[in-house]
């Protein structure tokens, strides 16, 4: 590892990372053990390797799987959903599994394609749908706490994004920690210093098996396109992204972008469908799409 | 005058790429214009790092790291 100078044996390196991120959830006050985390599990290896190490050190964390309905002429979902299962069987954990098409009708390219949304990608109503029921989970199962698998890659790519078209708002509220509001979710991000190659190398070592292939709707997306870049500058420069990360944290808690924004102040109302915060009065953006899918196809599911 | 060495076969997910043994890792990613911080390479189940030296006619599993859209 260049880019904290360090190497370490199989051995090592599998107790290193889980000591690291207990650290990252003491430093950035995440939660604590008393707390019920629900771990938000795509199947992949960040989100298995976190809700992996989350037991190793002793807290109390379930699963969610969201079944998005996603083939890709290969099953994606399906296969995804049977890896996240597999790990909660084997390690006697349970995972709450929420199906999209079971619960609102239609899968998520389905909503996306008639509903018009995205620019001929699913991703913006995955995102949404995804939101929406992560914290619908962890508000009805009473869970303080919802945690994502995103790693530095993840979190530079975000940041270098966001910096490039200067979103000033975005700047304001990136952060291992989302502090919870009435009605949303305590949101965490335990793992987002280790790299995403560390990350990897946990699951393999840890032989967790998660799924290898790409999401069929990732290919020549912006993110990717920005994690390239950032490889190509960390393969110059070991330990640039960590630099880029933590230095970002370091200047938006000097108050670099005004005054941290994590914990929005705008006035939020409860949807008058889902009763989730929304910050216009009627009905959140997830019901909106939901009521437009409807008047396409009548009989989804608002 | 040694014998050529068997050529060295990395693969990357459905790709496959061949270089001359004796080189480390790093060389021979750099040699098959892939970013080492991409991928994590494995001889025979077991990780390797970067200044592993490459040897004669092995097979090298390249593991792709980056996931997400």
């Amino acid at each position: 590892m260049r880019q904290h100078k360090l190497a370490l044996c199989k051995e090592h390196f599998l107790d290193w990372i889980p000591e690291q991120t207990a650290r990252f959830i003491k430093k950035y006050e995440m939660f604590t053990h008393h707390e019920k985390v629900l771990v938000a599990v795509s199947g992949g290896k960040d989100s298995l390797a976190l809700w992996d190490i989350l037991v190793r050190l002793g807290y109390q964390a379930d699963g969610l799987y969201i079944g998005l309905g996603i083939d890709g002429g290969f099953g994606y979902s399906s296969e995804s959903h049977r890896l996240a299962q597999k790990f909660a069987d084997e390690n006697g954990l349970h995972l709450h599994v929420v199906d999209v098409e079971s619960e609102y009708g239609l899968p998520v390219p389905v909503l996306a394609d008639i509903t018009h949304r995205g620019k001929g990608r699913p991703c913006s109503v995955c995102g949404l749908a995804k939101r929406h029921v992560m914290n619908r989970i962890a508000r009805d199962l009473g869970y303080a706490v919802l945690a994502t698998g995103h790693n530095l890659d993840d979190e530079a790519a975000v940041l270098f994004g966001n910096t490039l078209n200067w979103l000033g708002d975005y700047l304001k509220r990136q952060a291992p920690v989302l502090p919870e509001t009435p009605g949303l979710a305590r949101k965490v991000k335990p793992l987002c210093r280790f790299y995403e190659r560390e990350m990897t190398a946990y699951a393999l070592l840890r032989s967790i098996e998660y799924i290898y292939e790409e999401c069929p709707y990732s290919a020549g997306s912006k993110t990717t396109y920005y994690k390239e870049l950032l490889n190509q500058l960390e393969t110059e420069r070991p330990g640039a992204k960590l630099t880029f990360y933590t230095k970002f944290l370091e200047a938006r808690k000097g108050g670099l972008f005004g005054e941290p924004d994590t914990n929005p102040t705008m006035e939020l109302h409860p949807c008058t469908n889902c009763g989730q915060p929304t910050s216009a009065p009627g009905l959140c953006s997830f019901c909106r799409l939901m009521e437009r899918a409807a008047s396409v196809l009548p009989g989804t599911s608002k | 005058m040694d014998a050529p060495g068997k050529m060295v076969k990395l693969i990357l997910r459905d790709k496959e790429y061949e270089v001359k043994p004796g080189m480390t890792l790093l060389s021979a990613l750099e040699k098959c214009g892939i970013l080492s911080e991409s991928v994590i390479a494995a001889r025979e189940g077991e990780l390797i790092l970067d200044d592993e030296i490459l040897k004669d006619g092995e097979v090298i599993k390249l593991v792709a790291v980056i996931s997400g859209g």
